[in-house]
């Protein structure tokens, strides 16, 4: 007994040594964490501003006589109004084969004149009061804003009724719009981006409609006759295709009887175009297009998913983490921030029920441009091979959750989220819901996805100096 | 400790200024609908305060302030305002270099000690220097040479604004890009980011008591900057009538352009909120007169638009601009966008001025609602030297202006003031 086994003095030796270097490595890494890394953690935690929750109590209400459905987010800020509203499929590509810019040049009429008001008339009162009213006919849809001041807001339902089921077309104003749209044609094409972006249009679409020009033909908009533009609104501006997004300092009461003042009179039903399903064939294929410019610039496309698609989310997360987060992106770490090649590299999701699109694009002087397209796709194919780490997901997710609220910003940006949240059929509990939409994806998930869409099955078309 | 406290009456914006006893100004406007707050912290230099030969030290500068800090190395600025899902960016203009970033309203104090580490702690890469010296080469590349009307916009400076520090490129040269020193960056930065050269605006979910502590916490402890004397501006002789023409190869479709070096706040002030109702009145919309006689009676124009911008250190902007119809040449516009202003100064009234006063009037008050749009406007306006006290009597002051102060301002553009005719053609000339 009077014998200890060494290795029990040894150990109780090593163990004290250990604790003793264990102390020594902690307060060095404690003195460098304190002196020379800096903890950004420790001023969060100890803000005296702590999170809030913002409660988007967002309501879904009917008007009395024509049961015309809309969402609500009453908020008495600031007296303004704000109204976002869709005829969904009344957009140019739904225009006839041979008429195309009539959607266009009828939304841009809308507000040229209507019932008693001349265009003249019609705009002095829009001016002078500030009455922001303004269509606008994209691919899928013809879209409507009105914002409005509460003392005038009257007046502005009165002009926006007005204008949706009285419009003029008076012939000198149709004739004064049609030019400003050939004008801007010629003046489109000036600017390599939208040079590219028309080729890729075609290059992607092929005859289907989506590949047209979004301010029409100019064949077709000399032609355009009034009797065009009074069917093309019959047709198209209907109750049944209607939907609506209201904030701002507005009762309950109030939006419902709004409703029925300004959108009653529209027609229930109506006789829209029907445009046919996209088919792509994403098969890798390359397009260069000769073009005098400072740059050259670049766009890939793939197949992307819809917003209600199971993948939605993950490939949301999965394209933030590649190219949609700005300087912090994969894309923008290798090709921008360590090399300097672009000013720009990014992608993002087109979701477009039809043909939902994943994007890539950036530009470069040519003499980068080969290193950095070489490098575009060597990101691209990793991410799709590689997917992306835990840690790099949870990232994604708090920039994403931690964010959110700054879409709430003006009281116009809450009424187009309330028409999107319609559009894409989102239901009402949305904004509540959506963080926890993005924080359930797991990393297999993401990772599915990245391996799904990231891959060789892209179109490229470039436009520059090869 | 607070040197001055002014609190404003309710007015545009409902905004509170102080001061810091190192010389910060900052600006709160409240505004509680969503729990996020804009917090932009704007200095009073830009690519005007460079010296000669250093053109887009300003800008480069502004990108390497994303490059790191001795606290706050490398990449870490841009990773911890991912992780905190914070929008963050920068813009630097002829007057003014400005950071800004949308956030939570519980991350702002995390903005502010990044704010203020990176106004005394800059510490960039030599590797970090050369990429963002390609990625501003690029930059330029893109908005530029990518923008066959940009070579149109800085010839037109050029030509109006003569040996005055406007009419360099905010960008700078292609050659002077490629020729900045991590030193000269660190020069112009040591001696412009001071906080008495600097306005912070905090706009969001926030009161004046709780940002007086925070400003105070963050940026009260950096010291002082030398008074940095702005060199007197060259004066452009008033006289001077410039006509310029170009053509390029990417150019479809005409365009005149008419720009006068006009009054600003800094500059014959008395002109300036009479400059704002006259632009208004000639070519605001398409009610205004221009657009009635040009567009609508005569048939010479398919657009036409005045703008006036008065928030400048040095001189003002004052300009119209023009497309003309099928088969109308340049020159025809130019003596017609003449004669129909003539015309429509001889037709203003008491009538026309009061409708142009209730226009511009009415849609004042959206100017609140978003709280980056607000932070964006004070700030801009502060930056200059506008007194919160007057940003937030806009409406007074557009109030005030009378018939006789608008023909004045008037005469003083035609008479008085330096300016230039430009015509942008495709190649080969008009059609």
């Amino acid at each position: 007994m009077s014998r200890r086994p060494i290795y029990m003095r040894s150990s109780h030796r090593g163990l004290k040594t250990f604790f003793v270097l264990a102390l020594c490595v902690w307060g060095g890494w404690y003195l460098y964490k304190n002196t020379f890394v800096f903890d950004i953690q420790k001023v969060i935690d100890a803000s005296i501003l702590k999170e809030k929750f913002f409660e988007a109590d967002v309501k879904e209400i009917v008007s009395p006589k024509y049961g015309i459905k809309a969402y609500l987010l009453e908020d008495h800020t600031n007296p303004i109004i704000s109204l976002n509203f869709s005829f969904k499929n009344a957009g140019y590509a739904a225009d006839d084969e041979n008429a195309q810019g009539v959607a266009v040049l009828s939304s841009s009429l809308l507000t040229e004149g209507a019932g008693k008001y001349n265009s003249q008339a019609f705009k002095e009162i829009l001016e002078n009061k500030a009455i922001g009213l303004s269509f606008a006919a994209d691919r899928e849809d013809l879209n409507g804003s009105l914002l409005t001041t509460k003392p005038n807001r009257r007046i502005a339902y009165e002009l926006l009724r007005e204008a949706l089921i009285h419009p003029r077309f008076d012939a000198e104003d149709v004739e004064r719009n049609k030019l400003q749209m050939l004008e801007a044609l010629k003046r489109q094409k000036e600017h390599p981006e939208n040079v590219l972006s028309l080729s890729v249009a075609k290059e992607v679409y092929g005859t289907h409609p989506y590949a047209r020009n979004p301010l029409g033909k100019e064949r077709d908009i000399r032609q355009i006759n009034a009797e065009q533009l009074k069917s093309f609104v019959k047709n198209n501006l209907t109750r049944s295709n209607l939907i609506v997004g209201i904030a701002g300092d507005i009762s309950s009461i109030e939006a419902r009887n709004m409703l029925d003042n300004v959108f009653g009179a529209l027609p229930e039903n109506g006789n829209a175009n029907f445009v046919r399903d996209v088919k792509i064939n994403f098969d890798g294929r390359n397009k260069e297009i000769k073009l005098d410019s400072g740059q050259n610039m670049i766009m890939k496309v793939a197949q992307g998913v819809a917003r209600n698609d199971a993948d939605f989310y993950p490939l949301f997360i999965a394209n933030h983490i590649l190219g949609g987060s700005g300087l912090n992106s994969k894309l923008s770490q290798e090709i921008r921030e360590k090399r300097g090649l672009t000013y720009g590299v990014y992608s993002y999701m087109s979701i477009d029920g039809k043909a939902p699109l994943l994007v890539g694009a950036f530009s470069a002087t040519a003499d980068k441009f080969t290193q950095a397209d070489e490098l575009f796709e060597k990101v691209w194919l990793d991410f799709g091979e590689n997917g992306v780490s835990q840690a790099e997901l949870d990232k994604a997710k708090k920039f994403l959750t931690a964010s959110y609220n700054l879409r709430f910003a003006s009281i116009q940006n809450i009424s187009e989220i309330l028409l999107a949240m319609q559009k894409y059929d989102l239901g009402l509990d949305f904004l509540k819901k959506r963080n926890s939409y993005v924080k359930k994806v797991k990393l297999d998930d993401v990772n599915r996805a990245a391996e799904k869409y990231f891959n060789n099955n892209l179109i490229s078309v470039a436009v520059g100096s090869f | 400790m607070l040197v001055s406290v002014r609190p404003t009456q309710a007015k545009l914006f409902n905004g509170e200024e102080f001061y810091l006893e190192n010389g910060l100004q900052v600006i709160v406007v409240p505004n509680h609908r969503v729990p996020i707050i804009k917090h932009m912290l704007w200095y009073k230099s830009g690519s005007a305060d460079e010296p000669l030969g250093k053109g887009g030290v300003a800008h480069l500068l502004e990108h390497l302030m994303f490059r790191g800090t001795h606290k706050i190395p490398d990449n870490k600025f841009n990773e911890i305002m991912d992780d905190n899902g914070a929008e963050s960016n920068a813009f630097t203009s002829l007057d003014m270099t400005t950071y800004h970033q949308s956030l939570d309203i519980s991350r702002l104090e995390m903005a502010m000690f990044l704010e203020a580490d990176r106004m005394q702690n800059l510490n960039f890469s030599k590797e970090a220097f050369e990429a963002e010296k390609n990625i501003v080469f690029q930059e330029r590349k893109q908005r530029v040479d990518n923008n066959p009307a940009a070579y149109f916009g800085e010839a037109m400076r050029r030509g109006l604004w003569q040996n005055h520090p406007y009419s360099r490129p905010v960008t700078g040269t292609d050659e002077e890009i490629l020729s900045l020193t991590p030193q000269d960056v660190m020069d112009f930065y040591k001696k412009h980011y001071t906080p008495n050269n600097a306005v912070l605006v905090l706009s969001g979910d926030i009161d004046v008591y709780t940002a007086k502590k925070l400003a105070e916490k963050y940026y009260g402890g950096i010291s002082k900057g030398k008074k940095i004397e702005k060199s007197d501006t060259p004066v452009i002789e008033p006289s001077l009538r410039q006509e310029i023409s170009m053509s390029r190869p990417q150019i479809n479709s005409v365009s005149v352009v008419k720009t006068y070096a006009a009054p600003s706040f800094n500059f014959m002030p008395e002109y300036q909120y009479a400059l704002s109702v006259l632009a208004s009145y000639m070519g605001d919309g398409d009610t205004s007169k221009l657009y009635k006689k040009l567009v609508l009676r005569d048939k010479k124009a398919l657009v036409v638009s005045v703008s006036y911008d008065g928030v400048a250190d040095s001189y003002g902007t004052f300009s119209i601009s023009a497309v003309p119809q099928d088969g109308i040449t340049p020159d025809e516009l130019i003596v017609s966008i003449n004669n129909a202003w003539a015309e429509a100064l001889a037709e203003l009234d008491e009538k026309e001025l009061s409708r142009i006063k209730q226009k511009l009037l009415a849609g004042l008050v959206y100017l609140k609602d978003n709280p980056k749009d607000a932070a964006y406007i004070v700030g801009s306006m502060a930056v200059v030297g506008i007194p919160l006290e007057e940003i937030e009597k806009q409406s007074d002051k557009i109030k005030e202006v009378r018939l006789v102060d608008m023909k004045k301002a008037a005469a003083l553009l035609e008479k008085k003031s330096p300016q230039i005719t430009g015509v942008l053609l495709p190649d080969g000339g008009a059609e």
